[in-house]
């Protein structure tokens, strides 16, 4: 049960990484035609407005990768003083309190959605609606904190940890 | 019997000396005094950083009061937005009047969900600020390229034969310097606010370029929930009062530092005479129909004008 | 429980579950989340989080991240960091710890055109730790040079630092950048001495590599011609006026990759690769970044800042015994919070005190700004080692932290010779501009 609930969260956290790389090099591409379009007096209308809403995608897309890979940064000045158990604790709340949090953020980011759609919010120049970009982030923060919690129960399952939570 | 004390807080992004705290905040501050009504004041991004979500952050009760411009997120603001355009303002009227015109006509408050604007104003008109170019004639703008944050401003900016360029306001000062861009159509106070006179050297006043509006919002919920005596002590300066002594500020504010450039003796600093103003306006006072056409604003700005 | 009670629960808090290694940016939205709620309402606490994550992700300013994260990638992929530190080690590799000096100059150079230290530390991490690990250099030495250096970057104008500091304080910026040039060179200076001194103690961290002729050296420079070109017109073209330092990151990536796919440098995968680990270090990167914002409404709402200030305004000190407590403020809040975070939330309150007592704001600028990179480095919350650490995942945060303290003692003396010396900072201002 785990196990496929494992693979699915692996094509997910995939999906949601693709996303960001292709962001990022959307990014480059935009901002490159931006500045020689520019040098010639033609600049690329809406560039910035691209550019910050690809960074959202960006930001959010890697996260869930971030987070399966160990990528989230940790103090381990104290590790060797610790026995087993507080490395195990202190595993064991990272996962869920990042669990709680992405999943904070999902909530919270649909609700400011919900808000942007009232208010009619874009960007400034093209216009590009900025609640598409929260579900994005509700989506990708849905992913991250589905993949910590899988981590989370495995940690309960096993009652031991394997290696550092992040 | 006086009310029960209470605190309102309000949340701005800018620093404490902004033209802000002495035109709005003080003066909102010192007609509550002794109402119980205090005004609790988080400037320069201390409850959320920068100018995009000001709005938000008083709908969802972050602060009681936020400042912003409506120009961060035009889209929200289409009609108010109007107001900013070349022409709109005509000559010895208020810029808060235009606005409040059009607000008590009803014509607006869909524009401001789950707040009570406490005050709308204009700014003083935009001028041209321009490092290494004079600025006579609509021809002396041809292919330079100038600082736009919306997209009304660009429309004006390419009407002019410029090359309109975004970016954020904090790298303007930079841009300015390398000459990524050549200049920037902004209010003369926002000159002072971000230190432009240290690498602009020529600036040209009087064209008809628009203005900046602002708002002083507050979440409705609270406003709402506010005791007798309290609302009647707010709601004595909120509205057109406290939106006038908001745009005197500005206003006195920007002829400050236009002195100031005029005193620093490095600077060229030149007044259109009405000829000149309207070679500027034939060009731009038509990307002010053309937007409202668009809109369907043609009432709203008669309502905003009182005609 | 008074607001600052609270504020100080929240400090002993977020080191408790730091010390529990939990993840640094989940420690801080913790315990910014639970602060504000408790001081400002549970809507409030959830409409900040989720405001603070859309608006940073979203930022203008912030999009330098991931493209210099994948300049920096590249580079290494296509092997151009490697001929540049071929190149340097050839010309400087016979000098004991002669790389290491070799990426602070580097650094110092970045740091003049990016103006931020996030992006210093992160474009000099990628390009320079595998290489220094290649001629054997101790990952103490290398990863903390690398933190140091970046720091740079808010000192040596252009700096945001002092941007925001002008803005806050009405203060000139142009008199600022030219106040930073002297300390930023005499600090970089010190960190050169610094790895002198380190490999002269423990000449293990960072060998001394075989003489070579003037031939070797030319080829070396040869094959390091391709990065050093990107390098040139990157900064020509910040200088020039073709393109921002926002975008010279786009444009810097861009020449990269299209130099690599050029030579045949860059496969498909290696590129997809690269780009991909980019995005995996924005995240952590950014996480980070996002979190210290939740902390920040928390610390302004419990009023740490005005508490700190009414107490310096009781003290009966002369001038220089205020500004060193002030300074010393600035070093204990700097374990905690976030630079800039801390600079919007002090100024207000410290500048007044600063004026009043005839002390030179320019002086105080360079004083603070300095102080704010010695934060940036200090245990537990030192922004730029988590940056160094987030590009060299191998090498654990207390070697980071042990490797960077030399430095942060450098940046101390230079500090109090600044403090000795005033001249070194307003010589400049004073002389180049009336
Ligand atoms: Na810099
Ligand atoms: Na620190």
């Amino acid at each position: 049960m785990l196990a496929s609930l494992d693979k699915v969260a692996d094509r997910l956290i995939s999906l949601s990484a693709l996303i960001g790389t292709l962001g990022l090099l959307t990014e480059v591409v935009i901002i490159m035609i931006d500045v020689v379009g520019r040098y010639f007096g033609a600049p690329l209308r809406g560039a910035q407005d691209i550019t910050q809403m690809g960074l959202v995608l960006i930001v959010f897309g890697g996260m869930a990768l971030c987070d399966r890979v160990g990528g989230h940064i940790n103090v381990d000045l104290f590790e060797k003083k610790f026995p087993p158990t507080v490395i195990w604790l202190g595993d064991f709340i990272s996962a869920w309190l990042g669990a709680i949090i992405f999943a904070a953020i999902a909530v919270y980011v649909l609700e400011s959605a919900a808000l942007s759609r009232m208010l009619n919010l874009a960007t400034n120049i093209i216009n590009l609606p900025k609640a598409w970009f929260q579900y994005f982030v509700v989506a990708a923060c849905i992913i991250t904190a589905f993949g910590m919690a899988l981590r989370g129960i495995g940690l309960m399952l096993t009652g031991t940890s394997g290696k550092g939570a992040a | 019997a006086p009310a029960m004390a209470e605190t309102l807080k309000l949340a701005h992004w800018v620093p404490p000396a902004h033209i802000l705290t002495k035109s709005t905040v003080e003066p909102l501050q010192n007609a509550l005094n002794g109402s119980g009504l205090d005004v609790e004041v988080y400037p320069g991004g201390e409850l959320g950083k920068g100018p995009l979500e000001q709005y938000i952050r008083a709908v969802q009760g972050v602060a009681d009061i936020t400042w912003g411009l409506q120009g961060y997120t035009s889209s929200q603001f289409p009609r108010t937005m109007v107001s900013e355009l070349p022409g709109a303002l005509p000559d010895g009227m208020g810029g808060y009047d235009l606005i409040w015109n059009a607000y008590d006509a009803g014509q607006l408050d869909k524009e401001f969900p789950g707040t009570q604007p406490l005050a709308l104003w204009l700014s003083e008109p935009n001028i041209f600020i321009m490092k290494d170019r004079d600025i006579r004639t609509p021809d002396d703008l041809k292919g330079l390229k100038m600082r736009v944050s919306g997209s009304a401003a660009a429309a004006v900016m390419e009407a002019l034969g410029a090359t309109p360029v975004q970016m954020p306001a904090g790298e303007i000062y930079n841009s300015l310097q390398t000459g990524l861009i050549d200049g920037v159509v902004t209010g003369a106070s926002a000159v002072g606010d971000f230190k432009l006179d240290e690498v602009a050297n020529s600036y040209t006043i009087g064209a008809p370029l628009g203005r900046i509006s602002f708002y002083l919002v507050m979440n409705k919920g609270k406003y709402d929930g506010l005791s007798a005596d309290h609302k009647a002590a707010l709601d004595a300066i909120a509205g057109r009062p406290l939106s006038k002594s908001a745009e005197d500020g500005w206003n006195g504010r920007a002829a400050d530092v236009i002195e100031s450039l005029k005193a620093a003796g490095d600077n060229t600093v030149y007044f259109l005479n009405a000829d000149e103003a309207a070679a500027f306006g034939a060009l731009t006072l038509p990307v002010t129909d053309k937007i409202v056409g668009e809109l369907g604003a043609e009432e709203v700005l008669a309502t905003m004008q009182g005609n | 429980m008074s607001s600052f009670a609270l504020g100080v629960w929240g400090m002993v808090a977020l080191f408790g579950l730091l010390a529990l290694r939990v993840p640094v940016a989940f420690a801080m939205f913790a315990v910014g989340f639970t602060g504000i709620a408790i001081l400002n309402g549970f809507s409030s606490a959830t409409s900040t989080l989720a405001s603070e994550a859309f608006t940073l992700a979203a930022s203008a300013e912030l999009v330098v991240v991931p493209l210099f994260i994948l300049m920096g990638n590249v580079a290494t992929e296509t092997g151009m960091s490697r001929k540049l530190y071929d190149a340097a080690y050839a010309m400087i590799g016979s000098v004991r710890g002669g790389l290491a000096s070799a990426t602070v100059i580097g650094c110092g150079g970045f740091a003049a055109l990016s103006g931020s230290s996030v992006a210093s530390a992160l474009t000099m991490g990628k390009v320079s730790l595998a290489e220094m690990d290649r001629f054997n250099y101790s990952p103490r030495l290398s990863t903390g040079v690398v933190a140091a250096g970046g720091t740079l970057g808010i000192l040596i104008p252009p700096s945001t630092g002092f941007v925001i500091y002008a803005i806050l304080t009405q203060e000139s910026i142009g008199r600022l950048f030219l106040a930073g040039v002297l300390p930023g060179l005499l600090l970089l200076t010190m960190f050169v001495l610094t790895v002198s001194l380190l490999c002269w103690i423990n000449p293990a961290m960072g060998p001394a590599g075989p003489k070579t002729s003037l031939s070797e050296k030319a080829k070396a420079m040869m094959g390091a011609t391709p990065i050093l070109m990107v390098i040139a017109l990157t900064i020509g073209g910040i200088y020039g006026g073709i393109f921002s330092p926002v975008e010279a990151a786009a444009v810097g990536a861009g020449l990269v990759i299209l130099f690599g796919a050029a030579m045949g440098k860059l496969t498909l995968r290696g590129f997809w690769s690269a780009a991909r680990s980019s995005v995996v270090t924005t995240a952590a990167v950014m996480l980070i970044l996002i979190a210290a914002h939740m902390l920040n409404p928390f610390l302004a709402l419990s009023h740490i800042p005005q508490v700190m200030g009414e107490f310096l305004a009781g003290l009966s000190l002369p001038p220089l015994g205020i500004l060193a407590v002030i300074l010393l403020c600035y070093l204990v809040l700097g374990c905690f919070l976030e630079g800039f975070a801390m600079l919007v939330l002090s100024m207000p309150i410290f500048f007044p005190v600063i004026t009043s007592l005839g002390i030179d704001p320019i002086w105080f600028g360079v004083l603070v700004v300095l102080t704010l990179e010695m934060g940036l480095i200090s245990p537990p919350v030192g922004l730029n080692v988590f940056i160094v650490k987030s590009v060299a995942p191998n090498v654990p945060l207390s070697d980071i932290f042990r490797g960077v303290f030399p430095f942060w003692l450098a940046m101390l003396v230079t500090l109090a010779l600044l403090v000795a010396f005033p001249q070194i900072a307003l010589i400049l201002p004073n002389t180049m501009i009336q």
